[in-house]
């Protein structure tokens, strides 16, 4: 099954949800099917950990990312570059918007609330159950309508993330797959998808899944740990 | 309960919790807030309290005033804020109230930078306050291990009536780990009716207590002193916890480094080992009480040549190892400073360069 995501495409969530995760894999997954794709690092809260770690390895692949001026890259400062605006003036096949953490983290798109203003796009709230505060259907719609508040945004969709980083098992994905599905049916939000690290996927049995799979092929690694070697795009 | 994705700084503030600690004072610094922003959600649950101060030396008083009363206390801040407190420490050591601070450092000295280091090894094993004071500082190299730090902290605090410390760089606050928490602690100091200025009506004891760091007799003050020191002492031998790697080959070099430039050498040792080059590491995981004579006995095997301290800072943490050898090996070290985490492939390069020059 295919990811059906297209335009203006914006990356919400819990703080720690894993949207930077996705929002790189997704945008490598558009690329390799041939979709021109352009990715903003909107996180002004979270210090490490961030788009811009990646910025080389996209841009090597044609994708195009808009991440804060070079010198400024490692400021404890909330930059939003205006180049961010132009972008969603003229989206390309795939404009992801990877947003901050909780409700502080999409305040910054109430900055953008001109350039977005009559577009049309798809706000989507990355979920993990393992993480605090979302490990129950209500923390998450808790957490949804906080963001739409924050934002004046409505959120249209959910993608399921459930992970455990290198300790997660079959089980957890098989659990988070249920957890995602029963929260899309309580919140009537369409599940966009599920994601699956690249390394457990040959144990996962995906017809279980009434969703498109995203495999994840981690970036976002600490130093003593590789990133999953991404190969460029054909 | 099963295991949990956390951030280290939010894993603190839950084990902070479920160690009984109820009153959380705080002043927002990158790379920690998070700390504070999750404990600002998690305390009205589970009635306790978090208050932030006006500054961060309002903080450190905020914990003195509490602790003397007896509660359980716990800050967390980052390098410029712990500067800050530092005249509170020292006072809250010479009262001896229990309390424990949380340091996740970024780069010094002044602002720095907000990337992880490990520039306040000093700070924290020395002093950094002023007077004859000494804190047991306690390094996490993983999340896991801040939490059951932070809350092994708790009665350790409370054991010598001393403040704890956990060192933690950047990474162990930004980075998220899989955590499963230890069973909960009693939320009551149990030794406070010895020290604490409760009231009497809450106390067993018959006796006042008094908590006071201003000793005016000299005699007074030098006998307050030798008391203090007594217990640090108690502590080098009571308290010193480290982690031996790779410790039983005949390795050429000895590495010593701790928190999470510790796991960039542990990947660079298990490299090196693919290629038969053997290295040996001892981390501390107390900084003071530094494992002195692990390091001096890991140093004195025959194969090993060479002492690299292996650390994000520029060299404070050479002076406790070269202390340790004690001349019996040369001692190097390695570092860098400006918020880069050493790669694996760096550490190896240096190793190898320094066996060859040894």
């Amino acid at each position: 099954m295919e990811i059906d995501l297209d335009g203006i495409v914006i990356i919400a969530g819990n703080y720690g949800s894993g949207k930077t995760e996705v929002s790189i894999n997704l945008a490598v997954n558009k690329k390799r099917s041939g979709i021109d794709v352009c990715i903003a690092d909107l996180d002004l809260v979270n210090p490490y950990f961030r788009t811009r770690e990646v910025k080389g390895l996209l841009s090597e692949l044609g994708i195009d990312v808009i991440v804060p001026p070079e010198k400024y890259l490692q400021a404890d400062l909330p930059i939003l570059s205006p180049v961010i605006s132009g972008m969603i003036r003229q989206p390309c096949g795939l404009t992801l918007l990877d947003a901050g953490g909780d409700d502080v983290g999409v305040n910054v798109l109430a900055a953008l609330a001109d350039s977005l203003g009559g577009k049309k796009y798809n706000m989507i709230q990355v979920v993990n159950p393992f993480r605090p505060f979302t490990d129950t259907v209500k923390g998450c719609l808790k957490m949804r309508s906080e963001i739409e508040k924050a934002s004046k945004m409505t959120i249209n969709g959910i993608i399921g993330n459930a992970n455990l980083i290198d300790e997660t098992s079959v089980e957890d994905i098989y659990n988070g797959y249920d957890f995602v599905k029963q929260l899309s049916k309580e919140s009537r939000l369409p599940l966009r998808f599920v994601t699956v690290a690249a390394a457990l996927m040959p144990d996962i049995d995906t017809t279980r899944f009434h969703c498109p799979v995203l495999q994840i092929e981690r970036q976002l690694v600490p130093p003593w740990k590789r990133a999953v070697s991404i190969k460029p795009v054909i | 309960m099963g295991k949990v994705l956390m951030k280290g700084n939010e894993a603190i503030g839950e084990a902070a919790i479920r160690a009984g600690c109820l009153n959380y004072f705080a002043y927002p610094i990158t790379p920690q807030s998070e700390v504070a922003e999750y404990l600002s959600r998690r305390m009205p649950e589970v009635g306790g309290m978090f208050l932030q101060g006006e500054s961060e030396v309002a903080v450190s008083y905020m914990l003195f005033g509490a602790s003397a009363c007896g509660e359980r206390v716990f800050t967390t801040s980052s390098s410029p804020g712990v500067s800050l407190m530092s005249e509170g420490l020292s006072y809250i050591s010479g009262a001896q109230c229990p309390a424990v601070f949380v340091n996740i450092m970024r780069g010094g000295p002044g602002l720095g930078g907000i990337l992880p280091s490990q520039g306040d090894y000093f700070q924290a094993t020395k002093g950094g306050g002023h007077g004859d004071y000494r804190l047991l500082v306690m390094a996490p190299a993983s999340v896991q291990e801040a939490v059951e730090m932070v809350m092994t902290a708790f009665p350790l605090a409370e054991k010598y009536r001393n403040p704890v410390m956990i060192l933690g760089d950047g990474l162990i606050g930004q980075m998220m780990e899989p955590v499963e928490f230890p069973d909960d602690l009693a939320s009551e100091p149990v030794n406070k009716d010895d020290w604490a200025t409760s009231g009497m009506d809450t106390r067993k004891s018959e006796n006042r207590n008094l908590v006071k760091s201003l000793y005016l007799s000299s005699e007074e003050l030098n006998k307050h002193n030798l008391h203090l020191k007594a217990k640090y002492d108690r502590m080098r031998r009571e308290e010193i916890r480290y982690e031996k790697y790779n410790i039983d080959c005949d390795y050429k070099a000895l590495i010593v480094s701790y928190g999470t430039m510790s796991r960039v050498c542990k990947t660079a040792i298990d490299n090196l080992k693919k290629e038969d080059f053997k290295v040996g590491m001892i981390r501390p995981q107390t900084l003071f009480p530094f494992p002195e004579k692990a390091v001096n006995e890991a140093a004195s095997k025959n194969s090993c040549k060479i002492v690299i301290s292996i650390e994000m800072s520029m060299g404070q943490m050479v002076e406790d190892v070269e202390r340790a050898v004690i001349g019996k090996r040369p001692v190097r070290w390695y570092g860098k400073c400006g918020g880069d985490v050493p790669t694996p492939e760096e550490v190896i390069d240096v190793i190898k360069s320094m066996v060859k020059e040894a």
